[in-house]
């Protein structure tokens, strides 16, 4: 069995917010109980990512662990840097993931007891994200 | 065809594992010939490479790289009830895989002749960790 559908977010603020909860609906709406799954975003400027849930510090130090590894354009003030906004982004993308895909049992993620789903915003003007998700099993 | 199980991998601490027999091993059992093998780790301090499988000095190379690149104690880490290795060790799974998606072909990932599937342990200290294997096909 597959189950597709495009999902729409409304404008997040910058950095990464638990989507968890929101893709365990879906799944469990798909009435598929084991397989995996498979999200997609579809923009350059929000990404993926599985991180702790445990303590809300892990995914501000993973955020800006990686901002710093591909400085954002955010704070470009000159025109001729500017121009080279595209870079950062590039660069970050090739760290990133636009896609993460995981296992589902029982009709839920099969995640371990700290994993999240999170969508990282990447830019301080948020706009709505969608996300495709594909489950695939029976 | 759906097969999905635990498998459990006991780390000495931080490093690399190959986990090629043991996925292979399950995959053979699981019957399917032909189609995806989906690899997924259930923790936010390890993760999954395909890496060089032939001179182990190249994974001893990616993880001094890692150290350098993610810093164990790093002071601007908020996150380290657990150690200077704690901060470090969600960074460098967001950096690599939580999970991995492999072509199954003769009943075996196809891989190519040097391709190893790997646990890389980030936490210094031995743990025991989980890898949800999902098989689909035929």
């Amino acid at each position: 069995m597959i189950f597709q559908d495009t999902i729409k977010l409304a404008p997040q603020e910058k950095g990464a917010t638990d989507i968890t909860d929101l893709i365990s609906g879906i799944i469990k709406g798909s009435k598929i109980t084991m397989g995996t799954c498979q999200l997609f975003v579809h923009n350059s400027q929000s990404t993926l990512l599985i991180n702790d849930t445990a303590d809300e510090n892990t995914k501000q130090q993973t955020v800006d662990f990686l901002a710093q590894l591909a400085p954002s354009s955010d704070s470009v003030s000159n025109t001729i840097n500017k121009s080279m906004d595209a870079i950062p982004e590039a660069m970050r993308d090739a760290v990133q993931q636009t896609t993460v895909s995981f296992p589902i049992k029982r009709g839920r993620p099969l995640l371990g007891t700290w994993q999240g789903i999170y969508l990282w915003e990447r830019t301080s003007q948020p706009q709505k994200r969608s996300l495709t998700i594909t489950i695939i099993g029976e | 065809m759906l097969h999905q199980q635990k498998l459990r991998f006991s780390t000495t601490g931080r490093g690399t594992y190959n986990i090629t027999k043991q996925i292979a091993e399950a995959i053979e059992k699981s019957g399917i010939k032909f189609g995806v093998c989906h690899i997924f780790v259930q923790h936010t301090s390890a993760s999954l490479i395909l890496c060089e499988n032939a001179d182990k000095t190249v994974r001893e190379d990616l993880d001094d790289y890692m150290a350098r690149l993610v810093k164990d104690g790093d002071s601007k880490y908020k996150h380290n009830d657990e150690g200077p290795d704690d901060m470090a060790a969600h960074i460098r799974t967001v950096l690599t895989q939580s999970s991995l998606s492999i072509p199954l072909h003769k009943g075996k990932c196809d891989l190519g002749v040097w391709q190893g599937i790997f646990l890389w342990e980030h936490r210094t200290a031995a743990h025991k960790r989980n890898v949800a294997l999902t098989v689909m096909g035929e």
